[in-house]
C-alpha cells in the first residue's frame, strides 16, 4: 500500500472509527509521521478523538476539535488538516461521519486532493439497516459520492453484530462486499474481523485478506 | 429475521414501529437525533407519518392531536427538549390520551452538555408538568430491553389511557448491541371507542380535553386518575433482582449504570463481600417489593446514580428507615467506573481504610 490518504466512509455504525485507529497503529509501524483526522460530524458519542491518549502513546498525531469544542455539539472540523495534508512525510487516515451526511464534510476539501494519492474507501457492515442489501449498499454509496465528491476506490467488509459476531455473519458479508465489489467494479480490499475471533476465523483468513481489528471503543462495563 | 447491530436510538425507533406506531412528532436534539432521523425514513416506508415540528412544544401537541384520533403516536427529545414538554403531557394525562414519550437523558441543568446523565429522574417520576399526575416510567438497561419494553410502554398507554415515558441515557441512544426483533402476540387492549375520529350518526361527539369547569366535576375526574394510577401501582411494576437472597449489601442502580454497577457488584463477590442488586426498570410505579423482602436482612443499600442523588429518595421510602442507606454519584455527563463503585462498597464494607 503506498497511498498516502485514506478517507473512511459508510453507513453511520459500520465500524469506520475501529478502522482508522487500527489502520493508524498499523501504519505507525511502517511511517515516520501518521495523522489521524476525526472529521466526524454526525456522532455526538464514540468518536476517533475518545481515544486521544493511545495515539499520544503511539506517538499518532489526532487531528481533532481539541478542548471543549471536541464534545460540542457543533458541525465543527479542524483547521489543522491543512498543517499535514502537503507535507510528504505524513500518511494521513480520516475517519469521516457516516452515510452522505458525514461525507459532506469531505466536499469542501475537493480542490485539496489534486496532485495527492488519495483512497476512499467504503466500510460496508451487512448487519446494518439500510446497507443490509446490495441496492442499500449501493445507494448508500452514490450518495457519499456525491456529497464528497469523491469516488469510492475500494470496499472494507466490516460485517459484525459486536460481541456476538459468529463466522456466518462475517462470510454473510463478505458475500454481499464480493457481489458490491462486481456490481460497481470497485475492488474488494480487506475484511475486518474482530480479533477475539482470530480461532473462529482462522480458515477464513488463510483464504482471504483479512485485518483484526482490536476494539477501541468500549463501554464502561466492557474491561 | 436475525440479529442486527442497531444503535440504542435506532432500536427504540425500529421498536416502535414493530409496535404499531405509525405517527411520530419530534424535533431533533443530541444525544437522540438518530431517533428522529431514523423515523424520517422508516415512518413512511411502513405507511405512516413522520413530521418535525417546529420545536418540541409543537411536536407533543402533534401527539396530542395524532392521539385523540386513537392512533399509536410516540414523540423523543432529551432533557432540555424534554422540559419544554411538559405542559403538553399534563395535557395528556389530563384528557387520559395515551402516547409514548422517550426522554434520552443528558447533563444538565439548562443547556448542560451532550453526555449521558440520569438527572431527570426526579422529573419523569414526579411529574415535570402540573397537576395530579403519575406516568409509568420505563428504564431500559439494554438495547435488547428496548424492544422488550417500547412495546410493554404502547400497551401500557392504551389499557389506561395516560402517557407512558422511555427514559435511557445519552449512552443507552449512542451505543451499538446486537438486537433481535421478535414478534409477539398482541396484548388484548379495550378498544378505543372514545377516538374523536368524526360521527355516524352513530352517537353523539367525542369531547376530549383536559377542561372542567366544575369543581365538584373535576375532582370527580382526579378521582378517577388516581383510581388508574393505583391501579398501575398495582400491576405495572417491573424490576430484577440478581443475588440478593445472602446480599449483605445491596446496590440499587438503573438502566446502564446497572451494568456497571453489576461488574463490581461481582468483585466485591471474589473478594468475599456479599453484595446483592436491585435493578428497578420501572422508575414508576417504584418497586417496593424488593425493598421489603430485604430491608431487615442487609446491613445497608447503596444507591448508585448518574445524578447528584434522585433515585436514592425512593429508595429511602422503600427501605422506610429499617437499614441505612448510602449513595454514591457522578453527574455533570460523567459516567461511574466500577473502579469506584466497587472501591464505595468495600469502603462500606470495612475493607479499605482511608
Amino acid at each position: 500500500m503506498n497511498q498516502k490518504i485514506t478517507i473512511l466512509t459508510g453507513h453511520f455504525g459500520s465500524g469506520k472509527t475501529e478502522i482508522a485507529i487500527n489502520l493508524a497503529l498499523k501504519e505507525r509501524k511502517n511511517f515516520e509521521r501518521v495523522a489521524i483526522n476525526d472529521l466526524d460530524v454526525i456522532n455526538p458519542y464514540f468518536r476517533s478523538r475518545e481515544v486521544a491518549s493511545i495515539f499520544k502513546q503511539h506517538d499518532i498525531e489526532l487531528i481533532a476539535p481539541k478542548d471543549q469544542l471536541a464534545s460540542s455539539d457543533l458541525p465543527i472540523v479542524s483547521g489543522e488538516i491543512y498543517r499535514v495534508l502537503h507535507d510528504p512525510r505524513y500518511r494521513i487516515i480520516i475517519d469521516a461521519g457516516g452515510d452522505k451526511d458525514g461525507a459532506t464534510a469531505l466536499g469542501q476539501y475537493y480542490h485539496e486532493w489534486k496532485g495527492l494519492e488519495v483512497e476512499m474507501i467504503f466500510v460496508l457492515n451487512a448487519n446494518r439497516p439500510y446497507v443490509s442489501t446490495l441496492e442499500g449498499a449501493i445507494h448508500t454509496i452514490k450518495e457519499i459520492e456525491k456529497a464528497s465528491r469523491l469516488k469510492i476506490t475500494g470496499i472494507v467488509n466490516n460485517s459484525n453484530i459486536g460481541s456476538e459476531t459468529t463466522l456466518e455473519d462475517i462470510e454473510k458479508g463478505f458475500e454481499l462486499s464480493t457481489f458490491l465489489s462486481k456490481k460497481l467494479e470497485i475492488p474488494l480490499l480487506y475484511t475486518g474481523i474482530s480479533s477475539h475471533l482470530e480461532k473462529t476465523a482462522a480458515h477464513f483468513a488463510e483464504n482471504h485478506e483479512v485485518m483484526w481489528i482490536k476494539r477501541y471503543m468500549k463501554l464502561p462495563w466492557e474491561s | 429475521m436475525g440479529k442486527v447491530l442497531m444503535k440504542g436510538n435506532e432500536v427504540i425507533a425500529e421498536s416502535a414501529v414493530h409496535a404499531g406506531c405509525k405517527y411520530f412528532f419530534g424535533y431533533p436534539i443530541t444525544p437522540q437525533s438518530e431517533l428522529v432521523a431514523y423515523m424520517a425514513r422508516r415512518l413512511p416506508e411502513v405507511g405512516g407519518l413522520f413530521l418535525q415540528a417546529e420545536s418540541e412544544i409543537a411536536a407533543i401537541n402533534m401527539v396530542y392531536g395524532a392521539s385523540s384520533t386513537g392512533a399509536r403516536v410516540m414523540t423523543s427529545s432529551s432533557s432540555p427538549g424534554f422540559s419544554l414538554k411538559q405542559e403538553g403531557i399534563s395535557y395528556l394525562v389530563g384528557s387520559e390520551l395515551p402516547a409514548v414519550i422517550c426522554n434520552i437523558v443528558r447533563g444538565g441543568p439548562g443547556l448542560g452538555n451532550i453526555q449521558p446523565a440520569q438527572s431527570d429522574y426526579f422529573q419523569v417520576t414526579k411529574g415535570g408538568g402540573h397537576g395530579d399526575y403519575h406516568i409509568p416510567v420505563l428504564a431500559p438497561a439494554s438495547l435488547q430491553e428496548i424492544v422488550e419494553l417500547i412495546q410493554d410502554a404502547f400497551d401500557i398507554a392504551d389499557r389506561y389511557r395516560n402517557p407512558v415515558i422511555i427514559m435511557g441515557d445519552g449512552m443507552l441512544g449512542q451505543m451499538m448491541e446486537p438486537v433481535e426483533f421478535t414478534e409477539r402476540p398482541v396484548s388484548e387492549l379495550p378498544e378505543k371507542n372514545w377516538a374523536a375520529t368524526g360521527t355516524r350518526g352513530d352517537g353523539g361527539p367525542k369531547i376530549i380535553t383536559s377542561l372542567e369547569l366544575d369543581a365538584d366535576g373535576l375532582e370527580k375526574r382526579n378521582q378517577h386518575l388516581q383510581k388508574k394510577f393505583a391501579e398501575m401501582k398495582e400491576k405495572e411494576v417491573r424490576y430484577e433482582t440478581y443475588k440478593t437472597e445472602d446480599a449483605d449489601y445491596i446496590i440499587v442502580a438503573f438502566g446502564t449504570v446497572a451494568r456497571i454497577a453489576m461488574n463490581a457488584m461481582n468483585k466485591a463477590r471474589q473478594d468475599g463481600v456479599k453484595v446483592g442488586l436491585i435493578r428497578p426498570i420501572s422508575l414508576w410505579p417504584f418497586p417496593e417489593k424488593p425493598f421489603i423482602e430485604t430491608r431487615d436482612k442487609v446491613n445497608m443499600y447503596i444507591s448508585v446514580e448518574m445524578s447528584a442523588g434522585q433515585m436514592v429518595e425512593d429508595v429511602r421510602l422503600a427501605v422506610n428507615g429499617h437499614a441505612p442507606v448510602d449513595f454514591f454519584g457522578r453527574n455533570g455527563g460523567v459516567v461511574p467506573t466500577q473502579e469506584e463503585i466497587y472501591h464505595k462498597i468495600m469502603m462500606i464494607a470495612g475493607g479499605i481504610q482511608v
